[in-house]
């Protein structure tokens, strides 16, 4: 009898339970440590990952995590695939004229090139390179616009192809976000490295949202404020970047 | 478990050779492993769509009435014509625009259809392939293709059923019907088995083809696997290894043809049994 009684609620909870919270689907790269990445246990894993599960937490919404490849992360989210992209992606002009954006998660870093060790650059004019970006991004964006001229603009499908090329010296420049070229920098035990000055190319990163979405933005944004106000936003930005940048002081 | 294991060869054979042990054995590696579920259900669930499309295809191109053997011609001869990789692209998203299509013309009307810019034309009428859903699409698709060659190799099998035999059949005063299933059907799988044989050993390299449906399949997995690593947080770093990933997916494919070609031997040898058959090869 107990066990029919406890059956019984089970069965009711799972009938009430989509009618309480509508799962919201987060797309995601899975690509892009230390934001989004695929841990050892084949698990989605990263910045993104628990700074997402706990917005959603604490905005009491039931989410669920997808991945789709990067090039595509925008028109699927248009198209209804998923309701939010969390993949690294930073507030820049062009984007927000198809999507919309909540407030910054994660603030705005210098972009940098990366180059082999030993390789010598005049940043004032660069001419006759090889540069390579992720196609779809704000770099390659900036490169198209600024470095095009004299300079052969090659475009990879992830992040770690390009970093591939550049190790087997297919292309000499690397343009990309600071904090992943430090990690593969500081990984590579010195045969590549960060090179010139940091770029200023968007803003922070934050949530990509359809733009007609608005309450699922602003819900997103308070639960982004009390999280910051709480230092969690901190705390999760210790564990993945060591050393900030913090949102406190 | 695992752990335990790998602690034991640790000792026993050097941290070297456990630590390998380890890495193919991490996480990531066993969903690669387990994803050959995907591959083998493709494989079987096309074969029974050849089989059932080529049975039908093979009647059509016999059938009495004109238009059914247009049919049946237009199938094998225009589906055979279509390259697999194509065809797995086309037919997948072509069927899920469709029925988003209806869906959107029952939900949100005719006139939102005809005006709308974007698809789906509303959201409503948006519908989320899962891997199953896609899992069964590319059995459809593949079943299509090869059903068209299993349908001409069918077809053709019947041909070489001897004439006297079917003839002799209806003298001692077997039904039409019985003298199709008992005697052509009964007699045909041993000219029939060869061609099916090649057909399931095109479509099995075809499943390789699964991971442009979104379905994490031993090729996708191999590519992420192999792919260079230099972010320690994503495990082991590495260069790109891709080639000794798609070197062990070769040993995998070789071995599943081999399996397959032993199989089809037994099969022949069953299909064979009782049959006087000068001329016809016993080996596949």
């Amino acid at each position: 009898m107990k066990k029919l009684i406890l059956s019984l609620t089970l069965a009711a909870s799972v009938v009430a339970s989509p009618a309480l919270s509508q799962t919201v689907r987060i797309g995601t790269e899975g690509a892009y440590a230390p934001y989004n990445y695929v841990n050892d246990n084949g698990e989605l894993a990263g910045y993104e990952i628990d700074l997402g599960n706990a917005m959603c937490a604490e905005a009491k919404l039931t989410c669920e995590f997808v991945t789709n490849e990067w090039d595509s992360i925008i028109p699927n989210l248009i198209a209804g695939n998923y309701d939010m992209i969390m993949a690294g992606m930073s507030i820049t002009e062009d984007r927000k004229k198809t999507i919309a954006f909540s407030d910054e998660y994660y603030p705005a870093e210098p972009s940098r090139f990366m180059a082999t060790a030993g390789a010598k650059f005049d940043f004032t004019a660069l001419k006759g390179l090889k540069i390579g970006v992720q196609g779809a991004t704000m770099h390659a964006a900036y490169a198209e616009e600024n470095l095009a001229a004299g300079n052969t603009i090659l475009s990879f499908e992830t992040f770690d192809q390009a970093v591939a090329d550049l190790a087997a010296g297919n292309i000499d420049l690397f343009l990309a976000d600071g904090d992943p070229l430090n990690n593969v920098a500081e990984a590579s035990k010195g045969a590549m490295v960060a090179v010139g000055e940091g770029i200023r190319i968007g803003d922070g990163m934050a949530v990509g949202l359809r733009q007609k979405d608005t309450d699922l933005a602003a819900t997103l944004n308070k639960a982004l404020t009390s999280l910051k106000k709480k230092g969690v936003v901190d705390k999760l930005i210790k564990v993945y970047f060591k050393d900030g940048p913090f949102y406190s002081n | 478990m695992l752990e335990s294991l790998i602690t034991w060869v640790n000792a026993w054979l050097g941290e070297d050779v456990g630590a390998k042990l380890a890495y193919i054995t991490n996480g990531k590696h066993l969903l690669w492993y387990a994803s050959v579920r995907f591959t083998l259900i493709a494989a079987f669930g096309s074969a029974a769509f050849a089989v059932f499309f080529g049975l039908i295809g093979a009647a059509l191109k016999q059938a009495t009435f004109t238009p059914f053997r247009w049919i049946g011609n237009f199938y094998t001869t225009i589906v055979r014509g279509v390259p697999d990789l194509l065809f797995i692209l086309f037919f997948p998203l072509a069927f899920e625009q469709t029925v988003e299509y209806f869906i959107a013309r029952v939900k949100c009307g005719a006139d939102v259809v005809a005006a709308a810019t974007t698809w789906p034309p509303c959201p409503e009428a948006q519908w989320l392939l899962s891997t199953g859903d896609y899992l069964f699409m590319a059995c459809l698709s593949l079943g299509i293709v090869y059903g068209a060659f299993a349908a001409n190799v069918i077809h053709g099998a019947m041909q070489a059923v001897s004439k006297g035999q079917l003839e002799a059949a209806s003298a001692y005063g077997f039904s039409r019907r019985q003298v199709f299933w008992q005697f052509k059907v009964r007699q045909m799988w041993v000219y029939a088995l060869p061609g099916l044989s090649n057909v399931w050993i095109l479509l099995i390299k075809a499943t390789s083809f699964l991971s442009l449906l979104q379905i994490a399949d031993i090729v996708t997995w191999a590519g992420r696997l192999g792919g260079a690593n230099y972010f320690p947080r994503m495990g082991l770093i590495h260069p790109d290894w891709r080639w000794k990933y798609y070197l062990v997916l070769f040993i995998f494919f070789i071995l599943l043809t081999m399996i397959s070609e032993r199989f089809f031997e037994v099969l022949q040898t069953r299909a064979s049994r009782g049959m006087s058959l000068a001329g016809v090869k016993s080996d596949v």
